[in-house]
């Protein structure tokens, strides 16, 4: 069902097996200016994606017939659309396949839509942001590595360079995500804000120098001294260290 | 009464038996070895019977062969054995006035042997008494001079046991079937302990092992029926986990499109409650799920540093409350230390434990002592009102909330205490809860490293 609409507004394709929370989610969406087009399963989703230009897809992943997860790996082949996925909790293998699969972000069912539309726009920001910038998205990293320690962002952990898991809290994971995919760019507070609302819901205005000293806490990065997240005068902070990607 | 008998009733089924066993054993060897002695005694009195009587008639005759003068040194050069005493004497020692005789002596010594013999070895005379003592004869013979033979008689007491070796190879005997004894019933007994201990595997991991159906008949009966028990009780609790799940499922969709739906609430305040409601109402079942279906059981161990953890779940625990609380939660402890556990699961237990002592507590000391003989501990205290003395291990039951949650709206379901104590227990470990003197509740963990 495609409504005619600002047609400026970024366009999302919501794919769930419930029609009230397809017609919900859609109302909400419309709400916050979006357009949106709705699909009831894998088959429906086929059939509408080359009738419009998607800018999002909200898949959920448990879905009669054809699973989530194969058509996000259908819809990877076809193009680099963002892909939010609804997860049912607990399911952790689903989560990790889809974003290992490429999808750009989760959320967990039932989730709160403010939680999912902070979500939306921060993938969006981010997929405009870098096609401006790169010509091609680079596909998500499995692992990120930098000064001996190891970042999975699909499994949300860090390792230390003796291979043990250091535990984050969610904002502590994000604000390091950032860091880690900007590395030796300077980035001021105002930045770090910017590109951190959108995922972490959540008072984190006041938060950034608290978990920056806790990150490099947990990173054994000395405060008085840092090697890893340095401060750089006149506000901001810089990952120092060379990130690979594999 | 049988006050004593409990002193040497032992208490396990083994030494019962052993202890019964053993007593029979006794009884049949004391019951043998007096038949035995009896029949011994009865051969022995007959032989040195036979032997003085006999002794005493040679004696009787080689004197009656000897010149009258020299018997007196005949006499001397006699050897007498035990029990037969002998004299020459004018008088007779056995006199009228003397009791008589016993006559099982007299059978026993066939006194009247000695009128049998030929007519010229017989005594002119013979004379037969009892002596001062029964068990003593006294038997006379007078020569043809006139002149008598005083023989006294006495059996010795009798030698029970006739030699030593026969009471070193009883005694070896005895504590050979005693030693036999011990060790056949414990290992009959065996498969209960072996019962016992699968019960209580059981009892730790329902999906423990099967029993090995061997053995005797009863003992096979006795593990399949186990093992039968054991899977009916695997099977009822994946069907209670399987229902739980589906029910948690299935919640899910109604509460999404409930959370869908508020949005469009115009009044903000009861938008706002609707969605705190809706958020409980999932953390309720987030919590019955983890409590059934006991995940941390399949996450599989990774080293993990702790004190990362630890500071992890208190600073997301700080960021949730209000300032003044977030200044009362603190860590002290080392600042890594690495240990292999379930992250995720840990992870949930110890913000259970600091989520009620910041709920209950309005605070949240976690202290983390590195491991001193192979355990470390986690200690969470607070400053709350504590919990009665008697609720400090109720309160590890599902679902048990003390009045004073339930009234002060803190909110939980009463799980968060069984699935700590739950992940703690599959680490290896253990929570328990007491009252600080100095006031304030500590939930004191421990983890094998």
């Amino acid at each position: 069902m495609l409504r005619p609409m600002d047609s400026t507004a970024p366009h999302i394709l919501v794919v769930d097996d419930d029609r009230e929370i397809r017609d919900l989610l859609g109302k909400f969406l419309e709400k916050q200016s979006f357009r949106v087009t709705s699909a009831r399963d894998a088959r429906e989703a086929r059939k509408l994606w080359p009738l419009g230009r998607y800018h999002l897809v909200v898949l959920d992943l448990m879905m009669p017939g054809e699973s989530g997860l194969d058509l996000a790996r259908w819809l990877r082949s076809q193009s680099e659309v963002p892909i939010v996925m609804l997860t049912a909790m607990g399911e952790e293998t689903d989560r990790i396949v889809g974003l290992e699969l490429g999808a750009d972000d989760y959320v967990a069912k039932p989730f709160n839509p403010r939680e999912l539309l902070a979500r939306i726009r921060a993938v969006l920001r981010r997929a405009t942001a870098d096609s401006s910038t790169d010509p091609g998205r680079e596909p998500p990293a499995k692992v990120l590595r930098f000064a001996g320690w190891v970042l999975e962002p699909t499994r949300r952990r860090l390792l230390n360079p003796e291979g043990a898991e250091v535990p984050l809290t969610g904002g502590e994971y994000e604000l390091l995500m950032v860091l880690v995919e900007r590395p030796n760019r300077v980035l001021t507070r105002d930045m770090l804000m910017d590109l951190l609302r959108g995922r972490q819901a959540g008072p984190f205005d006041r938060a950034i120098d608290v978990a920056v000293s806790r990150l490099r806490r947990k990173l054994e990065d000395d405060g008085r001294n840092p090697q890893v997240i340095k401060t750089v005068r006149g506000g901001g902070y810089v990952l120092s260290a060379t990130v690979e990607r594999g | 009464m049988f006050r004593w008998l409990r002193w040497i009733w032992p208490r396990s089924l083994a030494g019962r038996t052993a202890t019964v066993l053993l007593l029979g054993l006794v009884v049949v060897q004391v019951a043998g070895l007096t038949i035995h002695a009896l029949d011994r005694v009865d051969l022995q009195r007959l032989q040195q019977a036979r032997d003085i009587s006999q002794r005493a008639f040679t004696l009787w005759r080689t004197l009656m062969q000897t010149q009258p003068d020299r018997r007196p040194a005949m006499l001397d050069e006699f050897e007498l054995p035990p029990g037969l005493r002998a004299a020459l004497d004018d008088e007779p020692a056995a006199r009228p006035n003397y009791p008589p005789a016993p006559p099982p002596l007299m059978r026993l010594f066939r006194v009247e042997a000695v009128m049998s013999g030929p007519p010229r070895m017989r005594p002119r005379e013979y004379r037969v008494s009892g002596g001062s003592r029964p068990g003593v004869m006294h038997l006379s013979l007078r020569f043809a001079d006139g002149k008598w033979l005083n023989l006294r008689v006495e059996l010795p007491p009798p030698r029970l046991w006739h030699s030593d070796t026969f009471l070193i190879s009883f005694l070896l005997m005895t504590v050979a079937a005693a030693g036999l004894t011990l060790w056949a019933v414990r290992r009959m007994m065996r498969p209960v302990r072996d019962l016992a201990a699968a019960a209580d595997r059981l009892g730790r991991d329902v999906n423990a092992p099967p029993m090995p159906e061997g053995g005797p008949a009863e003992v096979a009966t006795a593990a399949h029926a186990f093992n039968t028990m054991a899977e009916r009780i695997r099977r009822y609790v994946a069907d209670r986990t399987q229902m739980l799940a589906a029910i948690g499922h299935d919640l899910k969709t109604p509460i999404t499109r409930l959370k869908l739906r508020a949005e469009f609430l115009d009044d903000d305040e009861q938008r706002r409650k609707m969605l705190a409601d809706l958020d409980e109402m999932e953390a309720m079942i987030v919590s019955t799920l983890a409590f059934a279906r006991d995940d941390s059981a399949a996450e599989p161990s990774v080293p993990v540093d702790l004190a990362a953890l630890c500071r992890t779940v208190l600073d997301e625990a700080s960021d949730a409350a209000t300032p003044e609380i977030a200044e009362l939660i603190t860590y002290a402890g080392p600042e890594h230390l690495t240990v292999s556990a379930r992250p995720v699961a840990l992870k949930r237990a110890l913000a259970n434990l600091v989520g009620n002592a910041v709920a209950y507590g309005g605070a949240a000391q976690l202290t983390l002592t590195p491991p001193a003989a192979r355990l470390l501990r986690i200690a969470v205290a607070d400053d709350g009102p504590g919990v009665p003395e008697g609720e400090l291990e109720n309160v590890f039951q599902p679902f048990r909330r003390l009045e004073t949650s339930r009234n002060r709206e803190t909110g939980g379901t009463g799980l968060g205490l069984p699935i700590a104590r739950n992940i703690f227990r599959a680490h290896g470990g253990d929570v328990v809860l007491r009252n600080r003197r100095e006031g304030g509740l500590e939930a004191l963990a421990t983890l094998p490293v």
